[in-house]
């Protein structure tokens, strides 16, 4: 007896439905709000300006501001910086942690500790307690050696903020990582073996390009959420000394609800959304004609 | 084993458990100094949170535990943020859950045409940034007076969320075979029924630890929290914030705040981080 799934399972296909209105209205519907603002002149707190729609004016007007390029290079440096450094700490760590040690568990989950902690409690513990000149581990580090302790939020807020995304983002990676290493089926290590291969050999050639889809989704996952990174700047540097740490999410903040200039924060809203939809896509076409050589 | 080279005693050496053991922890300990090398910020700020002030800064390695800093903090203003956090966290998890796991079950077993696209709906939803929509949501809520109200977060984060409960959930659901379903409707089971006795108790682990990640990725949330709630309905991220420009010299209270805010999730992302992996594999590779 054949059971018609037609019939039996399209009454339930309304059960959907909620659940796509309320993504719709909370994530979708303002997308295109924020995209219909961007072309609207409305400072909130300039009530004489009236709110006049003025075209591309606000794109014009941010790509030929020098600082807002600049925020559009930290923001790509940011992301990409952080990305390449998880990427090769996350192997490397992983590489290290596969392998059967006494106490390998819970070494493993002290080791993913940073990444469940927000970045509100990771921002301020390094700023205060660990990076702070004069009281935090820096100046204690410092003293030890006799050296004058680095001002790391003034001198080097950028190196700052990509150090503590990495510090957050590396056991991630290690968690997939590791995850993807282990499912490495024993033969195949077992034949390299026979083959004489050496470990770099093994790591290159074999475990590497086994774990490759990890590595991807490592990636990508991270890509979307260090183009975000918002709370960290937020308790730290501030987006400062100037813009020097500020990237886009905080600048859409900054110009949103500080200056209340909501056509000129959509716009920027809007850059956002397409340079991350770049990243993605050229992340999609390295992966593809990756695996396209791979097939090849 | 090559053990060949070697001669008898060694042989006999090697093979014993105490050798096994020796080798075993000389690899171990730095891999272990290196873990925990790494975690010190945390282990640091634990510890902080049981000196006095006058012990935290500047810091001193030998002090006498305290458990003020927690008597002090908990009397303090943290309790309604505490209460937000837990509230808007716990309702928006459920909610989630509540309409996100209907939305897979019709993805995986429903009789929908393009079953992918709406999948890959939702998943393109997490990708775009949240400063996307912040000005219109802020503006609508100030309009429907849901600025710093419970209810208005917990609505935006079922707005996040769902979509990450269907991509996780979904792959779950895909590892059971439609036959069960389709053996319960013979023996007469309804859909509904179906739903209840057959895929909730297969994917419960899956579904346990995706509500888990989900109260984690609420309960951390900072960007939402700081645009649109103040004081009435401000949870923990925002409480850090503006304890931190405010009271932000008491290092040892900042450090008890800071633990209690982190612990939750900490134990809870422990318990669910296989399954994380697991999620986030399957999503990809059987997308």
């Amino acid at each position: 007896m054949k059971v018609n799934r037609s019939k039996g399972y399209a009454r339930v296909d309304g059960l959907l439905l909620p659940s796509i209105v309320i993504v719709a209205l909370i994530t979708q519907i303002p997308i295109l709000v924020t995209l219909g603002l961007s072309v609207v002149r409305w400072i909130v707190v300039r009530p004489d300006l009236r709110v006049s729609f003025v075209g591309i004016s606000n794109y014009i007007q941010l790509f030929t501001t020098p600082s807002f390029l600049g925020i559009i290079v930290n923001t790509v440096v940011m992301t990409l910086a952080s990305i390449t450094v998880c990427t090769l700490f996350g192997l490397i760590i992983s590489l290290t942690l596969n392998r059967q040690f006494p106490g390998v568990n819970i070494a493993r989950i002290i080791l993913i500790a940073p990444f469940f902690v927000m970045d509100a409690v990771a921002g301020i513990v390094w700023k205060t307690l660990m990076l702070h000149p004069s009281f935090g581990i820096n100046s204690v580090i410092a003293n030890l050696f006799g050296v004058t302790p680095v001002d790391f939020l003034g001198h080097y807020p950028m190196f700052t903020v990509v150090m503590l995304v990495v510090w957050q983002w590396t056991p991630f990676f290690v968690l997939i990582l590791l995850a993807g290493l282990q499912s490495i089926p024993e033969e195949i290590l077992e034949s390299a073996r026979l083959d004489g291969a050496g470990w770099l050999r093994t790591i290159l050639r074999i475990k590497i390009p086994a774990i490759a889809n990890h590595i991807e989704v490592a990636v990508m996952t991270g890509l979307i959420f260090i183009l975000k990174v918002f709370g960290l700047i937020y308790v730290t540097t501030a987006g400062g000394p100037g813009t020097a740490s500020t990237n886009l999410p905080f600048i859409v903040f900054r110009t949103g609800f500080y200056r209340w200039d909501v056509g000129r924060a959509a716009a920027m809203a809007v850059i956002t959304v397409v340079l991350t939809l770049i990243f993605l896509n050229l992340l999609f076409t390295l992966v593809r004609r990756k695996s396209r050589e791979l097939e090849a | 084993m090559t053990d060949a080279r070697g001669g008898r005693t060694i042989r006999a050496l090697r093979s014993t458990r105490a050798w096994k053991r020796t080798v075993g922890v000389l690899v171990a300990l730095p891999i272990w100094a290196f873990c925990l090398a790494y975690c010190f910020p945390i282990l640091y700020m634990f510890m902080t949170s049981f000196k006095t002030e006058a012990d935290a800064v500047p810091p001193r390695l030998f002090f006498v535990p305290t458990l003020a800093n927690y008597a002090t903090v908990l009397s303090g203003g943290i309790l309604p943020y505490l209460y937000n956090s837990l509230i808007i966290t716990l309702a928006a998890m459920a909610l989630s859950l509540l309409l996100g796991l209907p939305a897979a079950y019709v993805i995986v077993f429903g009789k929908l045409k393009h079953p992918d696209s709406v999948y890959f709906w939702f998943l393109s939803t997490t990708l775009m940034p949240a400063v996307s929509v912040i000005i219109p949501v802020f503006m609508v809520f100030r309009g429907l007076g849901a600025l710093d109200s419970r209810w208005g977060m917990i609505l935006v984060y079922m707005g996040a969320n769902i979509p990450i409960v269907v991509w996780m959930v979904r792959s779950f659901l895909k590892d059971i075979p439609i036959e069960l379903l389709e053996a319960a409707e013979i023996d007469g089971a309804t859909r509904l029924s179906a739903f209840f006795r057959i895929i909730l108790p297969l994917a419960r682990g899956g579904i346990i630890s995706t509500a888990l990640l989900v109260f984690i990725f609420i309960w951390n949330e900072f960007f939402f929290a700081v645009n649109l709630t103040y004081v009435h309905a401000g949870t923990m991220p925002v409480f850090m914030a503006s304890y931190m420009t405010q009271e932000g010299l008491f290092w040892a209270k900042l450090s008890a705040i800071s633990t209690l805010t982190v612990l939750p999730p900490l134990i809870l992302g422990w318990i669910s981080q296989k399954a994380l992996v697991r999620g986030m594999m399957m999503g990809a590779v059987k997308g």
